[in-house]
């Protein structure tokens, strides 16, 4: 089997309430998922604020509870799993999270640190046997023996970065998720990490679901790339440069600002904005800002379909 | 004469001095774009033109600032307060705390309106929808009733352009004004911006760290590494021939269509510190091109043959690497 | 795990090392801090250092003034003032500091549970601190004593559970606001227990706020236990408290003023400097920010 994971009709709902005595308001986060991710690659999601990106990868390591759908992980159904079966399996599936700033404790020594996730999986280390895993796993993300001893206010975002991902590595994991990790950092220091990222993937053949708001990046570095927009995947491109059949798709690509005042971009005059994830309308979620949507866009929601070359997309008129 | 210039800038922040002989200058109907990383003193600029370094204890050591013939380095607070918003306007990245949550949009846009070309009530809320119109909001008239609260961040950041536009400036300084947003927000605003330049003849700085916007927008750009200038140039000319390393790496940084997978390497190290700024050439400890010199002595910037201005012992094409 | 707990104890003592020596090296620290360890010694000492037996009465020498023999003067029993005023230091600070204590204990307990867990266990808390927050420390302490009769530990469950809901209501809003890190994420997406989380992350980095807040409690608590003694609701006679001291002393105002007067100073100087160490505390620990929180 080359799926490591599988996602089928994944879903989560979450409910809102107005004061005390207002009306409960639910909202689908993200809605009926159906997602292979494939062993040693790197799937990528992409998509703005609301498309449910981040709750699709918490949902993924069941960080949070879905409200419907299934999890299989290397044949594994993690819904069915009790909780301390799946605080065991967390040691083959991992997280490295957005803000470098918060994911370590601002208590904790960087030792203390790369050292706790033995500790919570129960994993014995002798004094000389731990100072061992520290320095390998400072080495492994570029950082010196020294900086073991520092506490994370004493360290750069981007060094931060990297301990986040030497701590979720440290326990030599299968499958890792990446919610954008790059975000709050420097372009300088971006570069860097995805340029670690890899060096990783290929040494130890890790499997990475890579999340972000950049196609740009997105289209560099992953193999195949999941668009999502308002909860729900609109186009699975197979291979990173495929043409996009989406006009969302098109339209983030569009929007991206290529580092070349050669090629510049024609001025759009597009003025949709993102609607409200609590009251969706009943067609594609998209026909409010693309250019080429008709009634049946407004009614009927596309579905995905999927071409013989594994190309999906979701449009009643695709490109 | 420029409608701004800057000549050898130096400031003074509690006795470290995070900005070190800058000069710059930026015409009517065109944008300037300052990219640096987080530390390089793109803000302080920003900061230094629009007379707000008191605000945080800072002063001007050196240098001038020339805004349409007038010496602002000199100019005292009460005629700054005239000119401030009047005639050169300033858009902050964060739209979310530029906009006072308990008034109303319309009425923060008429205030600008109402105090620097002394409209009166009726006809600052008329000109504010007609301003609100021609940025592209839809429903203006609707929207001038709404509070902050109730917009997305692309409204808000049209209504801090807005605000900006109402009192007719000629310059205006936009500090990173669309990183907050998402992505094809962010192209919206930024063409946006581009459009109102070329249709209003205004001058406009677009402070930034994103090579892609610059390669996109502006016609000329000021990089800045750690409080001094490593090269400034046409933007075409830049891209085409970066000749400070840092530049090169700058744009080396953002992949593209034609990046090879694994070849994304970044820059090594980190902008340093005020306080531990190296000596010589700042950016020698990450520089792939550093040789003797660049430690001890500080690169003068240099204004070659082909234009523009470079601060660097061995800049790109010119001659072999030393080690 | 010998690694985590090695680097764990040193980085502790060199922290506490800092954090005394930011305290102790301030004018405001060092003062309070020196009054302070000596009342302690004081108090702890008091039967050997004590000129006088504090119970034994001699009406013939009953509310003399100040002297060379009686450096504070005698009540009008006819006892050591100084003595007594020493071993009333043990009765108000073994009262407030016991009290405050178990109540920072307890209060912290509930307050990371209802926070950490929430749902009905928290809205009950919530509700019973909110409760108890309308209502003056000083009425319930005096309801408490009037319901389970007087005498010290009486005073001291008082006092308890009158300051329980400040402790409760405060760990909670820190677990509250520390929940939501990232940090407590990642731990749990390492299959960290929720006792892990609780005991290793949330508890360490909550409880600075708290301290500080029991810290200044105490001089609280002292007042209150006072009060209580001036009502003669706190420890009964013979067993010396600055309270009681202060309410023979009214009948003598006039006549025999230092009978008043210094167990009241004890009380006033000793509840200042306890503000001011705390103050010390808060500046050296750099957590006014987090205390505003709560």
């Amino acid at each position: 089997m080359s799926d490591l994971v599988t996602l089928r009709g994944l879903g989560k709902r979450f409910e809102s309430r107005k004061g005390l005595f207002g009306k409960a308001r639910a909202m689908m986060a993200v809605s009926d998922v159906t997602l292979d991710i494939p062993r040693g690659k790197v799937t990528g999601v992409v998509g703005e604020s609301g498309c449910g990106k981040s709750t699709l990868a918490r949902l993924v390591l069941r960080l949070l509870e879905p409200s419907a759908g299934e999890i299989q992980f290397d044949n594994v159904n993690l819904r069915a799993l009790s909780a301390p079966t799946l605080r065991r399996l967390r040691r083959r599936m991992q997280m490295v999270f957005q803000d470098p700033y918060s994911a370590i404790d601002p208590r904790y020594s960087m030792a203390d640190a790369l050292l706790e996730p033995f500790q919570i999986q129960g994993i014995k280390l002798g004094a000389a046997e731990a100072r061992a895993k520290v320095e390998s796993l400072l080495a492994m993300v570029g950082l010196g023996a020294q900086m073991a001893t520092s506490y994370p206010h004493q360290l750069s975002g981007g060094q931060r970065q990297r301990i986040g991902i030497a701590r979720a590595l440290a326990l030599e994991p299968d499958f890792l998720v990446l919610d954008e990790p790059t975000a709050s950092l420097d372009v300088s220091i971006q570069a860097q990490i995805i340029s670690l990222l890899e060096k990783l993937q290929a040494e130890l053949g890790l499997t990475y679901l890579f999340i972000s708001h950049d196609l740009g990046l997105v289209r560099y570095f992953c193999d195949r790339i999941v668009v999502m927009y308002l909860g729900r995947v609109v186009e699975i491109l197979p291979d990173p440069q495929a043409a996009p059949r989406h006009p969302y798709t098109r339209t983030l690509l569009e929007s991206n600002f290529v580092p070349d005042p050669t090629q510049r971009r024609e001025i759009r005059r597009l003025t949709g904005e993102i609607a409200s994830a609590f009251d969706l309308p009943p067609g594609c979620a998209f026909a409010a800002r693309c250019p080429n949507a008709d009634d049946l866009c407004r009614r009927v929601r596309p579905e995905l379909i999927t071409d013989p070359g594994g190309h999906a997309s979701a449009c009643h008129h695709p490109l | 004469m420029a409608l701004l210039d800057v000549k050898n800038l130096s400031i003074d922040i509690h006795g470290i001095r995070p900005l070190d002989g800058i000069s710059f200058h930026v015409d009517k109907g065109e944008i300037l774009g300052i990219v640096g990383e987080s530390g390089s003193g793109k803000s302080l600029t920003a900061l230094s033109v629009m007379g707000l370094l008191p605000l945080i204890g800072g002063r001007i050591e050196r240098g001038t600032i020339t805004f349409d013939g007038t010496e602002l380095t000199t100019l005292p607070e009460p005629a700054f307060r005239k000119l401030r918003g009047r005639r050169i306007a300033f858009i902050t990245q964060n739209p979310m705390t530029s906009l006072d949550p308990v008034m109303r949009v319309g009425a923060q846009i008429d205030q600008v309106a109402r105090l620097h070309l002394k409209l009166d009530a009726k006809a600052a809320q008329v000109r504010s929808i007609e301003i609100m119109e021609k940025l592209r909001i839809p429903e203006a008239a609707t929207l001038y009733h709404h509070y902050p609260h109730q917009l997305s961040g692309g409204m808000k950041q049209r209504i801090v352009i807005a605000m900006a536009l109402a009192a007719d400036p000629d310059l205006i300084i936009a500090d990173e004004p669309t990183t907050a947003l998402d992505v094809t927000i962010q192209a919206q605003i930024i063409d946006l911006l581009v459009e109102l330049v070329r249709d209003r003849d205004l001058a406009l700085i677009l402070i930034t760290h994103d090579m892609g916007v610059v390669a996109q927008t502006c016609d000329r750009v000021v990089v800045l590494y750690a409080g001094r200038i490593a090269e400034s140039h046409a933007v075409q000319a830049i891209f085409a021939n970066p000749r400070h390393p840092y530049t090169k790496a700058l744009i080396r940084c953002i992949p593209r269509e034609d990046t090879v997978p694994g070849s994304l390497t970044g820059i090594p190290g980190a902008v340093p510190s005020v306080a531990h700024y190296p000596s010589g050439c700042r950016y020698h400890p990450r520089c792939a091109r550093r040789g003797p010199p660049c430690d001890g002595i500080v690169p003068a910037l240099d204004r070659p043959m082909g234009g523009g201005e470079i601060a660097c012992h061995f800049p790109e094409g010119m001659g072999n690497v030393h080690v | 795990m010998s690694l985590i707990i090695d680097t764990q104890a040193g980085a502790g003592q060199s922290f506490r090392r800092s954090v005394a020596g930011k305290v102790l090296l301030t004018p405001k620290g060092g003062i309070s801090g020196c009054y302070l360890i000596c009342l302690v010694l004081l108090a702890l000492l008091a039967p050997w250092l004590t000129p006088y037996p504090y119970d034994v009465q001699e009406l013939s020498i009953a509310s003399q003034a100040p002297s060379l023999a009686h450096w504070l003067g005698t009540d009008e029993f006819g006892r050591d003032v100084l003595s007594r005023i020493m071993y009333g230091a043990r009765t108000s600070l073994s009262v407030s500091i016991t009290a405050i204590s178990v109540s920072v204990l307890v209060g912290m307990t509930l307050g990371a549970v209802a926070g950490y867990f929430g749902g009905m266990f928290d809205r009950f808390v919530t509700a019973a601190v909110d409760l108890s927050w309308s209502f003056p420390e000083i009425l319930i302490a005096l309801i408490l004593v009037a319901i389970i009769g007087p005498g010290l530990h009486s005073t001291m469950l008082a006092i308890g559970i009158a300051y329980l809901a400040q402790f409760t209501r405060l760990t909670r809003a820190q677990i509250l606001g520390l929940k939501n890190e990232t940090f407590i994420e990642a731990t749990r997406n390492l299959g960290a227990s929720h006792g892990h989380i609780v005991f290793r992350h949330l508890m360490p980095n909550a409880l600075a706020p708290v301290i500080i807040c029991g810290m200044l409690a105490t001089g609280d608590a002292i007042i209150l236990e006072a009060t209580l003694g001036f009502f003669g609701l706190g420890a009964q006679p013979p067993v010396p408290s600055w309270g009681a001291m202060m309410s023979s002393g009214t009948a003598q105002i006039f006549k025999a003023p230092w009978i008043i007067i210094f167990p009241g100073l004890a009380v006033a100087v000793t509840v200042i400097m306890i503000n001011l160490f705390g103050d010390a505390l808060i500046r050296a620990l750099d957590i006014r920010a987090k205390l505003r929180e709560g």
